[in-house]
């Protein structure tokens, strides 16, 4: 296996190795020479983490065997500035507030380098072109196009260098200003470590066998093969756990891998370490395990018949949890209602896709600690299971919290973290584990699919009497979040509207599918989702502006929740004026329209895409400079 | 992941025919990478493991780019972005800037070959519908007894269906020969989930050229990709278009032709509206690009603008 020889020039140094010749530049750069600013989001040229210059021009170095490297010249996001300053650019994104978690960063401003390198006057529809190929999930782009034409003012002297300066809110006012992150610079330089950055000396590197069940009997896990191979440091199975198994945000359901079966495709069945990953990788495929299916249940309603396939023994009936909520008489509210208007709302699973997969480092220190250095959203709590999960004191465990490259509440859960501390405490050696973006996908939990009737009564003048609704939302294989998902769907299912008489019942279901758990808004989203889109539809039937229809019945200051919060205050009126306003309502009935309509192509709106505006630009050379 | 035991950079066509006779059968030609590296991942082929990966982006010939006065020569390794920085390439080749600036994103381009995303055979593949609008050919090259024999195909007999062509076992693509069409009035049209680094669900190329009225639509090409398992020209569209006047019914008319012809695995019914609807525009954009009026009542212009 012939090693490759590269010789080139990295930021300026000339650097001579020898590579494994199945190496990607990213590896390459990473692994062999630690420029970590340099990510892996995605593995695939999809979001452009891995952005760096070749020969002066911008690739993904995902994408690029490292072979290709030799004799170029590469410029990393470490080289864009001299060590302990930064770049005009880096400035800008730091100054317009462009960073959030940080993983995206440094292929942005890679990006947008090479924009402005290319055009020094490309205008904001040209930057966002030449910034296609790089995903961002936190900021929504605005501030990173704001970094991009601010920085290019500057380089260009239509703005002055102190444009990018510091400036510290006046009199330690910290609402309603700009305030500038303390973490930036160390994003923006690449300089910051999350856990898949981190190496320790003698470190082994994890590799993980899945399922490729959705629900199976293990009848017997075999590892003796992978276990002889040469160059593999241990294997884990559940046998390996010497505590309590379990782990949950609420209910502890989750082994920290499969124990006895399998409850979806992608649940974690073995693990291997070895210091070289490809012998990891290689190993798994030596690990015999004989399955013995069953029948699996992929829809929440399936699952709620009687006969259903059962997931877990503690739930004969695949219910995690069922939150009901009953405030006075629903019947009697029906009765004295105009009009009665029941549908039915469905919602879709949803995966987070923050931009750094799950990665981290496990170590047993001098002191017989258990360290796992992670990007968890919930460190004490993980804490506290795993000292159960590995029959050590509390004072025996510690978690450290790498930064989140993006978690959103997928990572709350402790999906790895276990297995890594097996692992270390196994081998008595430093492991590390980072997820491919495609086992991210298939073993973290998802945002719950739901399924909610809706039936709710109403007086002609727009007065909600009473309302009816029953949110299915289907949990997966394991608990997580489930629980919290299913009381806040409840608690917000009425919306923030004063209703004398409510009847909400939220289920959490278990299927064989990929467990449901946290994400942005917590189950409020679908049965948001479900009474603002029935209030419009009521709204039409009652002939009421949908506005109108929303001021009749918002709860007011001092107003008293269905779970009885006494509220002090309730902006919702001034929220409702304010997006009235700017979304240029015409008032009326929604689906009645005026001779004119105001709400389209105004300001906050944009065209459709339209094709390349370089090309545009060589069409008319004008719009080539910025106006 | 890929995974090999060796990665050889050849510097020519000699040199990479001798070490693909040498591992035969266990090696596997690479250009850009950019097709072969995500293919080689969980959900697709997953860990792939080939002994010799062979990379032919260096060789000069498979570099070369001639543009004369009827033929343009594209070596099989040039990359996309070619296309839009090579003022040359874009006159000879007019769809080609506008399928490039659609195509995966910058930083793709600038390694994505075009002989990759032929060979690749995907029925989505941006860059076969424009190669087939400029009648282009595919240059295979292969050596046997000694000896490096060529011989040459039309793109629309090369692609036989998904991943499938006519390539034997120890032949190379080495180039493509396209007909230059300076003057003509170009548009591609695509849609997909984003702007940037998305799969086409349906994509079309137009080259219209006019008379010297502006008022005759003297000859026309169009191909399209993404309706069924290879991408294919539309000459019945293109001899109705030839045969008759410049107006807006006979686009519409025009329009209405290749609908039928949807045959993907899925999602036909939308793919059938965008095919009137991509065609009507293509023309629309290709004749104004052209010279020509705008033909269409203004409100469908509008709405197809």
């Amino acid at each position: 296996m012939p090693d490759l020889r590269i010789e080139a020039t990295i930021n300026g140094r000339k650097i001579a190795r020898n590579a494994k010749p199945h190496l990607r530049l990213l590896d390459f750069l990473r692994d062999d020479l630690g420029h970590t600013g340099t990510k892996e989001g995605c593995g695939a040229g999809e979001c452009g983490t891995c952005s760096v210059f070749v020969d002066g021009v911008l690739l993904k170095s995902c994408l690029v065997p490292a072979a290709k490297a030799q004799g170029t010249r590469i410029e990393t996001v470490e080289g864009l500035a001299k060590a302990g300053e930064l770049s005009v650019l880096q400035q800008a994104f730091h100054k317009a507030g462009a960073s959030q978690c940080g993983y995206c960063i440094p292929g942005m401003v890679m990006a947008a380098t090479a924009a402005l390198r290319a055009n020094p006057f490309a205008d904001r529809e040209e930057i966002k072109e030449r910034l296609g190929g790089n995903i961002c999930r936190c900021t929504g782009y605005q501030k990173i196009f704001d970094a991009v034409e601010l920085a290019r003012d500057v380089q260009n002297g239509r703005r002055p260098a102190s444009a990018l300066a510091e400036e510290d809110a006046a009199d330690g006012a910290f609402i309603g200003v700009n305030v500038r992150r303390l973490d930036a610079p160390s994003k923006v330089s690449g300089a910051l470590k999350y856990a898949g950055d981190m190496v320790m000396p003698h470190m082994l590197h994890m590799a993980v066998l899945r399922s490729p069940h959705a629900h199976a009997r293990i009848v017997s896990i075999d590892t003796s093969e992978a276990e002889a191979m040469d160059g593999v440091e241990g294997v884990i199975t559940a046998a390996d756990v010497p505590g309590v198994d379990g782990f949950g945000v609420f209910v502890h359901d989750q082994p920290i891998m499969a124990r006895g079966k399998v409850r979806y495709v992608g649940e974690q069945v073995a693990a291997v370490a070895s210091e070289d990953p490809l012998i990891a990788r290689r190993a798994l495929s030596k690990i015999k395990v004989v399955y013995e299916p069953l029948p699996a249940v992929f829809d929440a309603h399936e699952a709620m018949k009687a006969g259903a396939a059962v997931l877990h023994d503690y739930a004969p009936d695949n219910i995690v949890k069922h939150i009901p909520i009953r405030v006075g008489d629903v019947a009697k509210g029906f009765a004295e209602s105009d009009l009665i208007v029941e549908e039915t709302y469905s919602t879709q699973q949803v995966e987070h896709a923050y931009l750094e997969p799950e990665a981290g480092l496990a170590y047993v220190d001098a002191d017989g600690v258990v360290t796992i250095l992670s990007p968890s959203q919930n460190i004490t709590h993980h804490r506290h299971m795993l000292s159960r999960i590995i029959a050590q004191p509390i004072n025996k465990v510690r978690f450290i919290m790498s930064p989140v490259g993006g978690g959103f509440g997928g990572k709350e859960d402790m999906v790895y973290q276990g297995m890594l501390a097996l692992m270390a405490m196994k081998t008595r050696r430093p492991v590390r584990v980072v997820f491919t973006r495609e086992e991210s996908i298939i073993t973290t939990a998802k945002r719950h699919p739901s399924h909610t009737t809706y039936k709710m009564g109403l007086t002609r003048d727009g007065r909600i009497k009473a309302v009816e609704i029953k949110m299915i939302s289907d949990g997966g294989a394991y608990g997580m979040s489930t629980e919290g998902v299913m009381r806040k769907a409840a608690i917000l299912a009425a919306g923030p509207y004063a209703i004398p008489n409510v009847k909400v019942d939220t289920y959490g279901i278990y299927t064989n599918n990929t467990p449901s758990g946290a994400f942005r808004s917590f189950g409020a989203l679908q049965t948001q989702f479900a009474t603002e889109t029935h209030l419009d539809i009521c709204a039409e039937k009652l002939g009421l502006d949908p506005f109108e229809i929303r001021r009749v019945n918002a709860m007011r200051d001092g107003a008293s929740t269905h779970t009885k919060q006494a509220l002090k205050s309730v902006s919702l009126t001034r929220a409702l004026d304010a997006a009235e306003k700017a979304a240029r309502w015409e008032p009326g009935v929604p689906n009645m329209r005026g001779a004119t309509r105001g709400d389209l192509n105004g300001e906050g709106t944009r065209p459709s895409c339209t094709l390349g505006a370089r090309l545009a630009a060589a069409a008319s050379p004008k719009t080539s400079e910025v106006a | 992941m890929l995974i090999c035991d060796e990665y050889l950079t050849l510097a020519s066509l000699d040199e990479a025919f001798d070490a693909m006779a040498r591992h035969r059968g266990r090696c596997r030609i690479i250009a850009g990478a950019t097709d072969t590296l995500p293919w080689a991942r969980e959900g697709r082929a997953g860990d792939v493991e080939v002994p010799v990966l062979i990379d032919v982006a260096r060789i000069p010939e498979l570099n070369a780019r001639r543009v004369d006065g009827t033929r343009v020569r594209l070596g099989a390794a040039v990359p996309i972005q070619r296309f839009l920085d090579d003022p040359a390439l874009a006159k000879a080749l007019p769809v080609m800037p506008q399928c490039a600036i659609w195509f995966a994103d910058d930083q793709i381009r600038e390694s994505a070959t075009i002989g990759g995303n032929v060979i690749n055979a995907s029925p989505a593949a941006d860059g076969t519908p424009p190669l087939i609008a400029h009648g282009a050919r595919v240059e295979l090259a292969a050596k046997r007894n000694g000896r490096i024999v060529r011989r040459e195909m039309a793109v629309e007999d090369f692609l036989q269906g998904p991943g499938k062509t006519a390539l034997e076992s120890d032949e190379l693509l080495v180039g493509l020969d396209c007909e230059a069409l300076p003057g003509y009035g170009a548009s591609f049209e695509k849609v997909g989930h984003r702007r940037s680094l998305v799969i086409s669900v349906v994509c079309l190329a137009a080259l219209v050229k006019l008379d010297a009225t502006k008022q005759k639509i003297e000859d026309a090409r169009l191909a399209i990709g993404g309706i069924g398992p290879v991408p294919q020209r539309l000459t019945e569209v293109e001899s109705f278009l030839r045969a008759g006047p410049l107006t807006a019914e006979r686009l519409e008319q025009a329009a209405e032709m290749p609908v039928a012809l949807v045959a993907s695995r899925s999602r036909q019914e939308y793919r059938r509206e965008v095919v009137r609807g991509f065609v009507l525009r293509a023309l629309m954009t290709a004749v104004r690009n052209a010279g020509g009026a705008s033909l269409l009542a203004p409100e469908l212009e509008a709405a197809y603008a």
